[in-house]
C-alpha cells in the first residue's frame, strides 16, 4: 500500500462528502460541510480545554493498556514456561474470554467510583485477554534449542526467561499489543458515552445531544486519527525493538 | 500439587514436556475447583456487612429464577438477540466474502484493501451517533455499527487466510485441470477457514461490546438498558442477573461457534 493511494483515498473521500454536503440534499445538522467541521477539528486540536479532553481519553487508554501490558505478558510467560501456572490460568482464561467484560462496568463504578478509576480498571481487563493469549503461545512456541543451550551454559532460570523466553515470544507479544491497542480506545470511548463529565466520547455525545454535530465529527475525526497514530505507534516501536522476525497476519505486518 | 510445583520448578529441560501432561490432566478439575472456590469466597464475603449493591452468589442465583418466571428478563435478551444476530451475521458474511475475494483478485484486493487496512484501529462505535444521526435512534442504527464492527476482522482474516493458500496446492490444481471458481471453492476456501473461525470468533466478541455499550447509550429494550435502568433505578438484583445473562450469552454463543468450528474443520488438527 503505497502513500500515494492513501492520500488519493482520503482526498476521494473528503471530496465526496463535500459536494454531498453541498447538493443541498441533507440538512447541515445531518450532514455539515467540511468548512464547518475543519474549523471546529482546528479549535479541538488548538484550544487548552479541548486538549484536556484528548488527554483524559488518552491517559485512560494509555494507563490501563500498560498494566494490561505488564501483567499480561508476566501472566502469558509464566502460563507458557511453567506447567503448574499454566494449569491454574489457562482454564481462567479460556472460561471467561468469551464473556463481554464491558457488562461489568456498572459494577465497576460502583466499586471504584464514576471516577477515571472504573475506566481504567475496565480497560485493562478488556485488553488483557489478547495479551495474555498471544504472550502465552509466544513463549510456548520458543524453539527447545535455544533453551537448551542456554540452560546448557549455566544460564538461571530468570536469566533464560529474561534473555530467550521473552526476545523470542516478542513477536507474539507485540501481535497481541496491536490487538488491543484499538480495543483500549473503544472500551475508553464506550465508557465516556455512557458515563463521563469529560474526555472525547464524552465530547461526541454532549455535541449529539446539543445539535452542535460539527464539533460531534470533529471529535470522532480525533479519535480517529488517535487510534491510527497509537496503531502507527506500536508498529513503529515493534518495528525497532524486534526487527528479526516477522509473524504471518495483520497484525504482525 | 506442591511436590509437582517444586518438580516443575526445578528441572529446565522439561519444562515442556510437564507443562503438557499436567495442563492435559488436571486443567479442567483445577479450572473448576478455582470457579468454586471463588465463588465460595464471594459468598462468605456477601454473608458479612457489606454495602447494598453487593450481592452473593446464591442470592443471585434465586433473584435469576425469579426474573425469568417473571418475564422481567426474557423479552430482554430477545430483543438483544434480534439487534446482534442480524448485525454479526450481516457484516461478518460481508467481510468473509469480501476478504476471500480481496485475497485471491487483485483488483478487488488493490481498491479494497487500503480502505479496510486504513480505517481498522478507528474505534468504530465513534460512529454509532452518526449512524444514528442518519438512519435514526431505533434497532437499524445498531444493526448496522454492529455490522461495521464484524465486517473488519472477519475481512482481515479471511484476506490473510486466502493469501496464505498453499501455492503448490493452486498450481497443482491448476495443472490438473481445475477451473478458476473450482480452485477459490476447493483449495483457497478450505486452507483460509482455520482463519475465518479464527476471525468470526473475534467479531462475535466484538458484537457482543458494541450491543451492550450501544443499548446502554440508547435504548428502550435489551440487556444493556436492562443493566443501565436497573442501577439508576437501585434494583441490583436485576442489574446482576442481568449482567449473569450477557456473561451467559457470551459464553454460549462462543461455545456454539466452537461447536461450529470442530463440525466444519474436522478434518484439521484444531488446536486452540
Amino acid at each position: 500500500m503505497s502513500v500515494f493511494r492513501r492520500l488519493a483515498l482520503v482526498v476521494a473521500g473528503l471530496t465526496l462528502w463535500e459536494l454531498a454536503a453541498r447538493s443541498g440534499m441533507w440538512s447541515p445538522i445531518i450532514l455539515p460541510s467540511l468548512a464547518r467541521i475543519g474549523p471546529e477539528f482546528w479549535f479541538l486540536a488548538t484550544s487548552t480545554a479541548s486538549l484536556l479532553e484528548v488527554w483524559h481519553s488518552l491517559f485512560r487508554g494509555l494507563s490501563g493498556f500498560a498494566l494490561a501490558a505488564v501483567v499480561g505478558v508476566a501472566l502469558g510467560v509464566l502460563m507458557g514456561r511453567s506447567a503448574v501456572a499454566a494449569a491454574f490460568l489457562s482454564p481462567i482464561f479460556s472460561g471467561t474470554y468469551p464473556i463481554p467484560k464491558i457488562a461489568l462496568f456498572p459494577i465497576f463504578v460502583y466499586l471504584f467510583g464514576i471516577g477515571s478509576l472504573a475506566k481504567v480498571v475496565l480497560v485493562f481487563l478488556e485488553c488483557l485477554y489478547p495479551i495474555v493469549v498471544t504472550t502465552h503461545a509466544g513463549s510456548r512456541a520458543v524453539n527447545r534449542v535455544l533453551l537448551w543451550s542456554a540452560a546448557n551454559m549455566g544460564a538461571s532460570r530468570g536469566r533464560i526467561l529474561a534473555r530467550v523466553v521473552v526476545p523470542a515470544a516478542a513477536p507474539f507479544i507485540f501481535a497481541g499489543f496491536r490487538m488491543a491497542l484499538p480495543i483500549a480506545m473503544i472500551v475508553v470511548i464506550i465508557t465516556e458515552m455512557i458515563s463521563s463529565a469529560d474526555g472525547l466520547g464524552y465530547l461526541v455525545m454532549y455535541s449529539l445531544a446539543s445539535f452542535r454535530t460539527d464539533r460531534m465529527l470533529a471529535a470522532v475525526v480525533a479519535i480517529s486519527l488517535l487510534g491510527l497514530m497509537l496503531d502507527r505507534l506500536v508498529v513503529i516501536l515493534r518495528d525497532r525493538l524486534v526487527f528479526w522476525e516477522r509473524l504471518e497476519s495483520y497484525y504482525a505486518e | 500439587m506442591a511436590p509437582l510445583a517444586f518438580a516443575a520448578l526445578g528441572s529446565a529441560a522439561n519444562w515442556r514436556a510437564l507443562d503438557f501432561s499436567v495442563s492435559c490432566m488436571n486443567a479442567r478439575v483445577i479450572g473448576w475447583g478455582l470457579i468454586v472456590l471463588t465463588l465460595g469466597i464471594w459468598q462468605l464475603v456477601a454473608l458479612g456487612e457489606h454495602p447494598e449493591f453487593v450481592l452473593g452468589p446464591a442470592e443471585i442465583a434465586g433473584d435469576f429464577a425469579a426474573a425469568l418466571r417473571s418475564g422481567e428478563l426474557l423479552p430482554h435478551v430477545g430483543a438483544s438477540l434480534l439487534r446482534s444476530l442480524p448485525g454479526f451475521a450481516l457484516g461478518s458474511a460481508i467481510g468473509v466474502i469480501l476478504g476471500l475475494l480481496a485475497g485471491v483478485a487483485r483488483s478487488l484486493d488493490q481498491m479494497l484493501s487500503p480502505l479496510v487496512f486504513l480505517t481498522y484501529p478507528v474505534p468504530k462505535i465513534v460512529f454509532l451517533p452518526i449512524v444514528m444521526l442518519w438512519i435514526g435512534i431505533g434497532d437499524a442504527s445498531k444493526i448496522v455499527i454492529i455490522a461495521l464492527a464484524c465486517f473488519y476482522p472477519c475481512f482481515i482474516n479471511a484476506y490473510y487466510g486466502a493469501r496464505s493458500t498453499p501455492t503448490i496446492m493452486v498450481w497443482a490444481s491448476l495443472n490438473m485441470g481445475a477451473r478458476r471458481s473450482q480452485v477459490f471453492r476447493k483449495i483457497v476456501v478450505p486452507s483460509a477457514l482455520p482463519l475465518v473461525f479464527a476471525g468470526l470468533r473475534v467479531s462475535l466478541a466484538l458484537s457482543f461490546i458494541l450491543l451492550f455499550s450501544a443499548e446502554m447509550i440508547n435504548a428502550r429494550s435489551g440487556l444493556g438498558f436492562l443493566i443501565r435502568q436497573s442501577e439508576s433505578s437501585l434494583r441490583f438484583d436485576l442489574m446482576y442477573v442481568s449482567i449473569v445473562a450477557v456473561a451467559a450469552l457470551g459464553y454460549a454463543s462462543d461455545q456454539l461457534l466452537l461447536l461450529a468450528r470442530r463440525r466444519v474443520l474436522a478434518w484439521q488438527e484444531v488446536r486452540s
